[in-house]
């Protein structure tokens, strides 16, 4: 199968700074591929570049077939996008906002049906900016979905989130993926990638600096002859907050 | 189209649930209508005089009686020590003194003619030469029925219209005006770099939306929302004050929304220029606060400084009040107003032309 996304030398600078400098990667259909890398590395410019959001300075890049450059509202129209620091409408309920998108992509679609996929259906008639942060990030994910979507792009969709609401976040992103929707996220915690990602790229000034597996690059890096200075324990803090407060959701 | 529709309700039905939008577009307005209806400034526009009768005779009694029936004349009785202290505090427009051998009767020759004698308030000159003229036509009429000769000098009547016209008559076609500049720049500017700000805007450039759709359907919430002030304020006007509009509804609401639609291309220049909410009200109080004094909404556009007035008189608030008015208080049609038309859509050419440049959905 030809690659979902495909990216050759893509290049992007705001000014003095080049917050891209010739990325070139794939992304398989289907998988979960993640974009990982420290804050300013440039990984939202690179996936604001394939949601057709910014133009770039240079090279090329496809996604689900569409020539992003060419053609943005092409591209608009077969991917979902869940953005970093954005919000809905005002004064809106969750299922006026799911019909919102809708409209914006001129579909009809069944806004509670979707708000079931994200576990919102007994939120649907209650204001927008009254949910939780969880809440919000998955009726988020639930507008990204109205136009079903070839691929799903997240951009660090679990941040501000309590342990509980990553680990739904997490269930949620696996039931999209094994609906056959690919998803590219960005991040910047190493356990979701690890645990999400079929694939991923480290990004770091504007390079990738490597891609593989998240188990391919452990394996590597051992190979290399590192070990870690302090013994790994058998539990961390996370497991410790997760056993005393469980794994339920908790939702106001 | 479908699209549009469809983006107008949802954004409707979020407006309509603002409280404080709506607040600001209904309950404000109302206020300041009911307000200023009831202050009354069209009294200011009365000349308040004092009379003090020391003939007390048949004649004497006539002029009184007379000046009482002209609504433009607030008459009392005082003697005139304390009318006079009155005058100096500025409580009395004016002054007059009825002389003791007061009589209208053929003059005789070598006997001499009775003399009223006028004091006037400095500080009120327009109202004191408006009574001084009144009581000149009065005197005038009372000896042309004595003696049945023409007066010497013939005054033109000018009085129809200003006796006629109540404050609140004039006042509520000004308050439609401005709070239709009000409402289509404020709601828009806000909201937008609101929108802006919070990306909201950003997310819904990510899908492959028809930036008219957006756009028609946001001027169409506001379009709604202004119909919907315009036609409460009326409805109270109508009501409360049992204000007249002559020239017909019709044609005001055509001005009224012709005047949205120019404010509006004002608002989304606004909401494009702004990066901040912070800006938004600075620059709208520069924009909506001259208009506000020097359009003609509380008192007439001639209020403003004779020097700016070349400029005032084009302002866009000052076209848009003059054509309701117009059409409110003088029964003008839709032809009578063309050049305030005209002027409303030059304007509103200008305003497209600025909003086009500065507002960009694509670059959120």
């Amino acid at each position: 199968m030809p690659p979902i996304v495909q990216v050759n030398d893509l290049k992007k600078r705001y000014g003095e700074i080049e917050a891209v400098r010739g990325v070139s990667f794939f992304v398989q259909p289907g998988e979960v591929f993640g974009l990982l890398g420290p804050n300013g590395a440039g990984k939202t410019t690179t996936v604001e570049i394939l949601e057709g959001l910014r133009r770039a300075d240079g090279g090329s890049a496809t996604v689900a077939g569409v020539d992003v450059f060419r053609d943005p509202s092409g591209v608009k129209r077969r991917i979902g996008v869940q953005l970093q620091a954005s919000a809905f409408p005002d004064h809106l309920t969750a299922r006026e906002t799911v019909r919102f998108f809708a409209a914006c992509y001129d579909l009809v679609v069944d806004e509670l049906a979707l708000l079931r996929t994200v576990e919102l259906e007994e939120r649907a008639n209650q204001p927008q900016d009254k949910l939780s942060g969880g809440q919000r990030q998955r009726l988020s994910i639930a507008t990204a979905l109205v136009n079903q979507p070839q691929v799903l792009f997240l951009d660090e969709p679990t941040t501000g989130l309590d342990p509980q609401a990553r680990r739904n976040l997490w269930e949620l992103i696996r039931s999209i993926q094994a609906r056959g929707t690919t998803v590219f996220l960005t991040t910047h915690y190493l356990d979701e990638a690890e645990i999400l990602c079929d694939r991923v790229a480290i990004m770091e000034q504007g390079n990738i600096v490597a891609l593989d597996a998240p188990r391919k690059l452990i394996d590597d890096l051992l190979a290399r002859g590192f070990t870690k200075p302090v013994l790994q324990q058998k539990a961390n803090l996370e497991d410790v907050f997760l056993d005393l407060t469980g794994h339920e959701l908790r939702e106001q | 189209m479908r699209q549009t529709l469809r983006l107008f309700g949802l954004l409707l039905r979020g407006y309509l649930r603002d409280r404080t939008a709506l607040f600001f577009s209904l309950v404000v307005p109302l206020m300041l209508m009911v307000i200023f209806g009831y202050l009354n400034l069209g009294d200011f526009g009365r000349v308040s005089i004092a009379v003090d009768d020391q003939a007390k005779n048949q004649s004497s009694r006539q002029l009184v009686e007379i000046l009482r029936r002209i609504d433009t004349l607030i008459v009392t009785e005082q003697t005139t020590d304390a009318a006079l202290t009155h005058l100096k505090r500025t409580e009395l427009d004016m002054l007059v003194v009825i002389p003791g051998d007061f009589v209208v009767a053929p003059a005789r020759p070598g006997q001499p003619v009775p003399q009223l004698v006028v004091y006037g308030d400095d500080a009120r000159a327009q109202q004191v030469a408006v009574g001084r003229q009144i009581i000149a036509q009065v005197i005038d009429r009372l000896s042309f029925a004595v003696t049945q000769t023409a007066p010497v000098v013939v005054v033109k009547d000018e009085t129809v219209q200003g006796v006629r016209l109540r404050y609140v008559d004039f006042l509520v076609p000004g308050i439609l005006g401005v709070n239709i500049m009000q409402l289509a720049i404020f709601s828009v500017a806000f909201a937008l770099v609101a929108d802006k700000q919070r990306g909201v805007l950003r997310r819904i450039m990510a899908t492959p939306v028809r930036v008219t759709s957006l756009l028609a359907a946001h001027v169409m919430t506001r379009l709604v929302i202004a119909a919907g002030q315009v036609g409460v304020l009326l409805l109270v006007a109508l009501i409360l004050f049992n204000v007249t509009i002559i020239g017909g509804l019709a044609p005001l609401i055509v001005v009224a929304l012709l005047g949205t639609i120019l404010f509006l291309t004002i608002g989304f220049a606004l909401a494009g220029w702004a990066t901040s909410e912070n800006q938004v009200p600075a620059i709208a109080q520069l924009i909506t606060l001259p208009q506000f004094f020097f359009s003609g909404v509380f008192f007439s556009k001639n209020a403003a400084p004779e020097l700016i007035r070349p400029v005032t008189n084009i302002l866009p608030l000052t076209l848009l009040n003059d054509a309701l008015r117009e059409i409110s208080v003088q029964g003008a049609t839709l032809w009578d107003v063309r050049t305030q038309i005209l002027g409303l859509l030059i304007w509103t050419l200008a305003g497209f032309i600025l909003a086009v440049r500065l507002f960009r959905f694509e670059k959120f």
